[in-house]
């Protein structure tokens, strides 16, 4: 071993010029704030995690022991069964329904018309409006043209209304970079605009469409603000959480907020594999 | 443009006529075609015909318009006004899709996400042709393009060349009665453009379909074209056989185009019609030779001499115009020398290493001369 590290010892300084201290403080202090917001970002996580396992019967700390027993209150709780179910039958229709509107809009958005710009940007803007404020608007939108709450009338909208831009956002680039000469040569061999769609188009930017529809389903699995001002009677999973919080702090909610928060970790990084896969696929396209 | 398509029945020459099956209809026929992108006009009153089984070039620079052209053929653009006939029926409101023409693009186009078999079926496809057929003429079209070890391959696991030779066969396999090729051979390397080159005139002769080539690549145009089109800034300059163009330019930027040449700014002393010898005075000497257009008396031209028809005299006395050898160049094949005349001027001159050019010398008094036949008056 000492010859060796001699040997490494050697090898830095003749390849290097003389070390500066100040360098090496440097680079010390950079990987220290990493650290940190590494830490910032993580430790309310792990906490939580560990809570889910702690076998005390008050919420919180200080640990007492290892057990499971959260986790089977929780998948034997039958209104948090309910409110689960209700999130992701909700999340597959409106992810669906966002992500057939939002490639009609990228179609459409492909020609060129007056004021494109402007509304691109238009498309855009229920973004940056404030949750609180779409809830109130919503909430008396509805009230005015009088449809009843409900998780498939009031909430269904809500949610699309929340999940379209986001899914317009990332489909939009993929039409539009598109190769027009790969369209064109599919016309030009005597196909229809239908079927220019179909067997061209969609089968390539069928990866981004997936990527598209898993991640409108983790914005409306995770939508709260807008959800309660519309929500009615019924309960999606986020409300039946918020419920547990202010009604009664149970010691299973660690173990409730774990699952959720699982099922949309899992969901995202699968979009997230799909889109980088589908990203190469169009550098090489690309490249021809 | 008129006066173009009047001149070029003088020069033509058959060397290289097309083979035409029936050469009394032209296949496709441009008349009076103008295009304007808002503001710009980019054709100006195009009006050409092209034979039923010709290899026809489109040539110019970047921005001529050929592009614009070829793609109003294919039915990707409308002209503003102006007709296109392809075998004798206007097309003009026929969509790409209805269209007897293919195309091969310049990046290729393929399909990313369908096999090399799937790519060539495709149009086949669309025209419900039985999948046994498909099949059988799909084989053939990958051995046209000597491609056939290559079938189930994908598309992204091709070089430049075979993703070419795909494209090629994809349109070619429907039998189209013109193929367009937009700058086709743009995107490969030299080495693999010269193979391309003599692949692409072999595959128009053993089909016999009508090949409409765009090119700003001169010498591609010149070796591979039956008949070529000059375009300059939206216009047809001159229609031609290669030769026709190269030895009988009518038109200065046609002469600069294609080929090296001297040009001697002078005016005319006398007026000629086409073809006949032209006295034009340059700086105080008579210079002659055979009028590219009709001239008259007065006009200022320029006499266009080729770089390889300048002869160098080592008698000054014997030559047109007299000066002093400048620099040499060995090319290879060819020495290259520039000459600077009294007047300021420099020329210059490209003979054959076997030739006496090889053996003058820097600074030596030379003697410039050309047989009259080889130099063309042109308006400059």
């Amino acid at each position: 071993m000492q010859p060796l590290s001699e040997q490494f010892e050697l090898d830095t300084r003749a390849g290097k010029p003389a070390k500066d201290p100040s360098a090496t403080i440097w680079r010390w202090l950079q990987y220290a704030m990493v650290a940190l917001a590494f830490g910032f970002l993580y430790l309310p996580i792990v906490l939580l995690v560990i809570l889910s396992f702690n076998e005390s019967h008050s919420f919180g700390l200080p640990l007492k022991g290892f057990t499971l027993q959260w986790y089977r209150e929780v998948l034997g709780n039958a209104a948090i069964m309910t409110s689960l179910k209700n999130s992701l039958i909700l999340g597959c229709a409106s992810a669906a329904i966002s992500v057939a509107l939002a490639l009609t809009l990228a179609l459409g958005f492909r020609a060129n018309f007056p004021f494109k710009g402007l509304l691109l940007q238009t498309v855009l803007v229920p973004i940056v409006v404030p949750g609180v404020v779409g809830g109130v608007v919503l909430l008396l939108a509805f009230g005015y043209v009088g449809l009843p709450f409900g998780l498939f009338s009031t909430v269904l909208i809500a949610h699309v209304n929340w999940c379209l831009p986001f899914a317009f956002l990332t489909l939009y680039p993929r039409l539009h970079n598109f190769d027009k000469g790969i369209e064109e040569a599919a016309r030009d061999l005597g196909a229809s605009s239908a079927t220019v769609f179909w067997r061209i188009i969609l089968p390539i930017v069928r990866p981004g469409i997936i990527a598209t529809l898993l991640f409108s389903f983790t914005l409306s699995f995770d939508e709260f603000v807008r959800t309660i001002f519309v929500i009615g009677s019924e309960s999606t999973l986020p409300i039946r959480l918020w419920a547990i919080v202010t009604e009664q702090a149970q010691p299973f909610l660690p173990a409730l907020g774990v699952l959720t928060m699982f099922i949309t970790i899992f969901i995202s990084l699968v979009g997230q594999a799909i889109a980088a896969k589908s990203a190469t696929r169009n550098g090489s396209m690309k490249s021809q | 443009m008129k006066s173009t398509a009047m001149y070029k029945s003088e020069y033509s020459s058959s060397e290289r006529a097309a083979p035409a099956s029936s050469p009394s209809a032209p296949m496709v026929c441009v008349d009076g075609v103008n295009k304007w992108f808002g503001q710009d006009q980019v054709l100006r009153n195009i009006s050409v015909e092209i034979k039923d089984g010709e290899f026809f070039s489109l040539l110019g620079p970047s921005g001529c318009g050929k592009t614009t052209l070829m793609r109003i053929i294919a039915g990707f653009e409308f002209p503003t006004e102006g007709t296109i006939l392809i075998d004798q029926r206007s097309v003009v409101d026929v969509p790409a899709s209805r269209r007897p023409t293919n195309m091969v693009f310049q990046h290729f186009a393929l399909f990313p996400h369908m096999s090399i078999e799937k790519n060539i079926a495709f149009g086949l496809e669309m025209k419900r042709v039985p999948r046994s057929t498909i099949a059988t003429k799909v084989k053939e079209a990958l051995a046209l393009v000597r491609l056939e070890k290559f079938s189930g391959r994908k598309i992204d696991e091709l070089s430049g060349g075979q993703k070419q030779r795909v494209a090629i066969a994809r349109a070619l396999v429907n039998e189209p009665k013109v193929l367009l090729l937009d700058e086709p051979l743009g995107a490969l390397d030299l080495q693999l453009r010269l193979q391309m080159q003599g692949e692409l005139a072999r595959i128009q002769r053993a089909t016999g379909s009508t090949f409409i080539f765009v090119t700003h690549d001169q010498a591609e145009a010149m070796t591979m074209s039956d008949r070529i089109a000059v375009m300059d800034r939206g216009e047809i300059l001159q229609v031609g056989t290669p030769r026709d163009i190269y030895e009988r330019p009518t038109h200065r930027f046609v002469a600069e185009f294609i080929g090296h040449s001297n040009f001697f700014e002078g005016v005319v002393c006398a007026g000629a019609s086409i073809n006949e010898y032209c006295p034009v005075s340059y700086d105080g000497v008579e210079l002659v030779g055979r009028g590219a257009v009709p001239l008259e008396v007065g006009t200022k031209v320029a006499v266009m001499v080729r770089y390889e028809n300048l002869q160098l005299l080592a008698a000054p006395e014997n030559g047109r115009l007299v000066g002093n050898v400048t620099n040499k160049i060995f090319t290879g094949p060819t020495v290259r020398t520039d000459v600077l005349l009294a007047n300021g001027k420099t020329v210059t001159s490209e003979q054959p290493v076997s030739s006496d050019a090889v053996n003058l010398g820097v600074g030596q008094a030379v003697g410039i001369h050309w047989t009259a036949a080889n130099a063309v008056v042109l308006n400059s």
